[in-house]
């Protein structure tokens, strides 16, 4: 724990976030525990059929979408939100002015994703991946998104002078590219008279590689960026390695999803193309992982007294997982035979769960307490969610890749027949839906800190406490 | 970096050059591909479905048959999925053309529904698979769709509908039936005309040998 007295003008910018972000953070951390509820529901109904089955809502088939969705779009994108608004905030040394719009966006952009829920369980899904909410609603969602833009923007270009740091470049980049990734994938597959079928695949493929590659992952590494050096009060190790970092990362990773369309109905150009980009993307990944990694040499021991250094570390280890497994998996041979396995879904959950979500989770233990002025208010429960998620995530991913590879070598023998694919796979889903299990209990954890913390700041008792800032 | 501008472009381009090759390129292309006319017999290929499938395309979206089901035929000289009999050539862009969405799938946690109409033995058996489908194929783990169907007390003759050969857990009683519901039976209308055996120019019979 260390205690550090701010600046005033970071004083003011801060309490001109507290409530927009604050919301953010708390429609998430809610998304959160469903998402993870609704995961395990799935996971275990792939193993037990029987398991809560008869209304239609609870057919997996809706299930399963809707958890997706309200992970990235309810949990991952709302936490996203209120990470972006106060690191460009923060960055720029700005304070937000119109508190009022911010915040009715975070309650537009939530009511949407509870309205899209709905609709997913009702059935008035098209089963278009990521973009299962019906179309007006995700015009809710899209409104809703340029108003929190906006303000994004407003603040970069109100920024203190000076030169403008690494973190705020991936913000900005994210910020330009979701709103036009969102709009095509809608106004090509979802809105009014969607493309013919022979286009949709490419899009629908791009589509879903762009929201964790363009959209959750840049936010992701530019709370990394922000985090490692503030936390341990030193400068990045290479400048020229943020440049070369950033720049590859966006060179290359809108094309990846292509790799995952190998045989399919599409240009073989294109498949080859992504398998290109998935590979290239090594230099990256491998950049940017020195430059963090680099940061923290000779450090390491500062994991133990900062909670919020220890999951940023923890999502960077995810992201060297994620996409280094992701250049061997797009190597043609491999992905032709663990295309359509369980290997599919265990780089998913990593990515999801462990890169984009442990991040996220190292930002918002930095930023709520410098919010509230009050230190989180329990340290034990911070542990419990820090090792829940780690060893779940990592015991899950293991499970999804093992059984996912013996299912990709019975699905690719014509000698063995499909159940046998299915008889392989079910122990490791077994195990997989469990660690789902684990990652709620986790999500819970975080869950009530968060609102044990929001809501201390009303105690009179805590109010004349020395405002000590953890991070 | 000081310079805004060539952030705000080169962020810009990158994302362009994507979407140039990723969206607007198949928006061109894939985008106007045309059913073909076969010369000799005038028929069109691939056929268009029947107002019954084309509604059932709908319950299949609905359900999210294709979060475990993919409809993806790959060529023999990648995989296998000639030799294990998902049909009988790879699918191209083209057989997607009567498809909204196109439920081209990524995992195969159930059997790959190409080709299915080819392989379903009757309607009949399409209704007990979706009524109760570890009744059908032992293992399965295909969930049961009984919200799909109405089971009702016969009065006088059975129903002409009423499913038959229903055994397992939800087998109705002796003096009552299961009659499929609309849905139901546009959805195996649906089911039934997944047959990607027709000719196409671009893709020819594949043979493993």
């Amino acid at each position: 724990m260390i205690a550090s007295a701010q600046s005033p003008i970071l004083e003011k910018v801060d309490a001109s976030l507290r409530l927009p972000v604050l919301i953010f953070f708390g429609c998430a951390a809610c998304w959160l525990v469903l998402g993870t509820f609704l995961c395990a529901v799935a996971g275990f109904k792939l193993v037990w059929p029987g398991f809560l089955d008869g209304p239609a809502f609870l057919t997996y088939g809706r299930i399963a979408p809707a958890a997706v969705n309200v992970l990235v779009y309810g949990w991952a994108s709302s936490a996203a939100f209120g990470i972006v608004l106060w690191l460009l905030a923060r960055l720029g040394r700005t304070p937000l002015d119109y508190v009022v719009l911010p915040v009715a966006a975070a309650i537009f952009w939530n009511v949407g994703v509870f309205l899209g829920l709905l609709a997913i369980l009702a059935g008035y899904s098209r089963s278009v991946f990521l973009l299962e909410f019906p179309g007006f609603i995700s015009g809710i969602l899209f409104i809703a998104y340029l108003f929190i833009a906006v303000w994004g923007i407003v603040l970069f270009r109100r920024r203190a002078p000076g030169s403008v740091f690494v973190s705020a470049w991936y913000l900005l980049a994210a910020l330009l590219w979701f709103p036009w990734l969102y709009f095509t994938g809608n106004a090509l597959l979802i809105w009014g008279h969607p493309v013919s079928g022979p286009a949709q695949a490419p899009i629908a493929s791009w589509f879903a590689s762009g929201i964790i590659n363009l959209w959750l992952a840049p936010v992701a590494l530019s709370a990394a960026f922000y985090l490692i050096p503030q936390i341990l009060g030193r400068r990045l190790v290479s400048y020229n390695l943020s440049l070369l970092g950033f720049w590859s990362f966006a060179v290359f990773a809108a094309w990846t999803g292509m790799a995952q369309l190998i045989g399919g109905p599409v240009p073989a150009w294109m498949v080859s193309a992504g398998v290109v980009a998935s590979i290239l993307l090594f230099i990256p990944v491998l950049v940017i992982s020195i430059n963090l990694l680099g940061t923290m040499r000779g450090s390491f021991e500062a994991w133990l007294w900062s909670p919020s250094l220890r999951f940023t570390l923890a999502g960077a280890g995810a992201f060297l997982l994620v996409y280094v497994s992701g250049v061997l998996l797009a190597l043609p041979g491999v992905n032709a035979v663990f295309h359509f396995s369980d290997v599919l879904l265990g780089q998913g959950a990593l990515a999801l769960f462990g890169f984009v979500s442990m991040s996220f989770f190292g930002a918002i233990y930095y930023i709520v307490p410098r919010l509230t002025g009050q230190a989180w208010p329990s340290d034990g429960l911070i542990r419990w969610h820090f090792w829940l998620f780690t060893v779940a995530v990592g015991t899950g991913y293991l499970c999804l890749m093992f059984g996912g590879m013996t299912q990709g070598f019975a699905l690719s023998d014509p000698g063995v027949d499909f159940s046998s694919s299915v008889a392989f796979a079910t122990p490791f889903r077994l195990m997989a839906a469990l660690c789902a299990i684990a990652l709620l209990v986790g999500a819970a954890c975080f869950t009530g800190l968060f609102f044990r913390a929001v809501l201390s700041v009303f105690e009179p008792a805590a109010k004349s406490s020395a405002p000590a800032v953890t991070v | 970096m000081n310079r805004m501008p060539l952030l705000v472009f080169g962020v810009f381009l990158t994302f362009a050059a994507a979407w140039l090759g990723l969206v607007a390129y198949p928006y061109v292309t894939l985008g106007q591909l045309q059913p073909v006319t076969d010369e000799n017999s005038g028929d069109v290929y691939p056929p268009s479905l029947s107002g019954l499938a084309a509604t059932g395309q709908k319950v299949y979206a609905s359900n999210g048959c294709v979060y475990c089901h993919s409809q993806q035929v790959r060529p023999a000289y990648l995989t296998s999925d000639i030799a294990n009999k998902l049909g009988p050539r790879r699918t191209v862009a083209r057989d997607y053309l009567r498809d909204q969405p196109a439920f081209t799938g990524s995992l195969r946690i159930g059997q790959d529904l190409t080709n299915y109409g080819l392989r379903a033995p009757s309607v009949n058996e399409i209704h007990r698979h979706l009524y109760d489908a570890q009744a059908v194929v032992r293992g399965s783990i295909m969930p049961s769709y009984r919200f799909l169907y109405t089971m009702r007390k016969i009065s006088g003759q059975p129903s002409n509908g009423a499913l038959t050969g229903l055994t397992g857990r939800h087998a109705p009683a002796p003096g009552f039936e299961v009659v499929p519901t609309e849905d139901a039976t546009v959805l195996a209308a649906y089911l039934l005309s997944l047959k990607r055996d027709y000719p196409l120019p671009e893709a020819p019979q594949e043979t493993t040998e």
